[in-house]
């Protein structure tokens, strides 16, 4: 069977039906994600006992393949009951996923802060809250604009993952349309081209995105 | 079934993941080091096509071109085999991650040390060789620790394209007993055993080395 162009430029309307899912899933997955490991990096901040529990936590997070995540999610929570859509145990397995690295993001981000800003502020009478709002937190999010917009992007093209548990995305249309066709050569082709293109779009927004906070940042 | 038998069950398909993972590698290191090398030397076209190569590589989703190259691929008349497939598509895509630390390294090198060598009468290649690749990949190896998790990790893919790892194992043995708890727990076992040791040995290393790999980890 060779591969039919006509065909596969005819499909690109069905692959693309998917693309909605694929965008939302990715925001509320990065959304997901970000919150999870910011609380990550409080927790293990907050005291000794609570540290080296969540440290592991975030270990065992890094050292375990977010599909096997996924798959645990999506069979064993309807096995206590708790029965919730694809999509939403999708986003719930992509968030928990990429906390674990989101998590080392806001710690590297803190750490590079200096400790001289902190007491400097503290010496000069702000009292700690307006320490860490004013003086470390805006260094802080200077330091991890740019790791969590790499991760941004490392999570849309993580999105297709969510198709083996029918979550209707890109890869999940392209599924739909060789299973109607019995042709798997041209959709899944089609999806490799479009999540290449969709990927490199986002890298470019990120980018853009980066250097008009950084001029933000400087003009500041 | 009991847990222990569950974790043994799963535990058969060890050697299709080790196999992918080692052939993964044999692509990535080899691919790294070479586009990181010549991304670094190269100007003009030369350098607009490595860098288009790696950046195909770091742009592409994993999960995807597994499929593309396993289903388009026949239609171009290039038949691989699944194991040639996913150890092709992971390691290319983690060693095109980590070409990008093996250039910034070569780039961080003090200028000093490539000028010194050849002032005492060795060529480019020697240079590079024996100068300037052994105090670059030494900065390099908590990122090649990384990489390898996310080799390891990303073997869990294959079992999308018919071979038998462990996660393929994990849902046979789910079609024969309803114990989800059990084999999905297990299965998280098994790549933790595997994987936790490497997580603790890159933290450590990136502590020790104070540099932390800026890769993306996609799987």
């Amino acid at each position: 069977m060779s591969f039919d162009l006509a065909f596969a430029v005819e499909i690109i309307p069905r692959v693309l039906e998917g693309i909605g899912n694929t965008i939302l899933v990715g925001i509320l997955s990065f959304i997901g994600a970000t919150l999870l490991g910011f609380l990550w990096e409080m927790l293990r901040r907050s005291n000794r006992w609570v540290r080296p529990i969540v440290q592991f936590l975030v270990d065992a997070i890094r050292s375990t393949p977010a599909l096997v995540q996924i798959y645990f999610l999506f069979f064993v929570l309807p096995y206590y009951g708790v029965v919730l859509p694809a999509i939403l145990v999708g986003i719930f397995g992509l968030s928990f996923y990429y906390s674990g690295y989101i998590s080392e993001v806001f710690k590297a981000g803190i750490e590079a802060v200096p400790a001289g800003q902190s007491e400097a502020a503290l010496s000069l009478g702000l009292n700690r809250w307006d320490t860490v709002m004013y003086v470390v937190a805006p260094q802080m999010l200077r330091n991890i604009a740019a790791p969590l917009g790499a991760y941004s992007i490392g999570i849309l093209k993580s999105t297709p993952l969510l198709a083996v548990i029918a979550v209707p995305e890109m890869l999940g249309s392209a599924f739909d349309v060789a299973s109607d066709t019995y042709r798997y050569a041209e959709p899944m082709f089609i999806a490799g081209v479009l999540f290449l293109l969709l990927a490199l779009i986002a890298a470019f927004l990120v980018g853009t995105l980066e250097r008009r906070l950084g001029l933000l940042g400087t003009s500041h | 079934m009991s847990f222990i038998e569950i974790v043994l069950g799963i535990l058969q398909g060890a050697d299709v993941t080790a196999e992918v993972t080692f052939f993964g590698l044999l692509y990535a290191v080899p691919f790294a080091v070479l586009a990181g090398v010549l991304q670094h030397f190269s100007t003009g076209a030369a350098r607009w096509a490595i860098t288009a190569l790696i950046e195909f590589w770091r742009s592409t989703s994993v999960i995807v071109l597994l499929y593309v190259f396993y289903y388009s691929l026949p239609a171009f008349g290039i038949e691989l085999s699944a194991v040639a497939v996913g150890a092709m598509v992971l390691g290319l895509n983690a060693g095109a991650y980590s070409s990008q630390s093996v250039r910034a390294a070569l780039q961080s090198l003090d200028r000093g040390q490539c000028e010194a060598g050849l002032a005492l009468g060795l060529n480019r290649f020697a240079v590079l060789r024996w100068i300037e690749l052994p105090q670059a990949l030494r900065k390099m190896i908590p990122t090649f620790v990384n990489e390898a998790i996310q080799l390891i990790k990303g073997t869990a893919l294959v079992s999308l394209i018919t071979l038998t790892d462990m996660t393929f194992r994990a849902k046979q043995i789910a079609q024969s007993t309803y114990d989800p708890v059990a084999i999905y727990s297990g299965l998280l076992l098994c790549y933790l055993m595997v994987c936790y040791p490497v997580t603790l040995l890159g933290r450590h290393l990136e502590r020790s080395t104070g540099k932390l790999g800026e890769r993306v980890n996609e799987l």
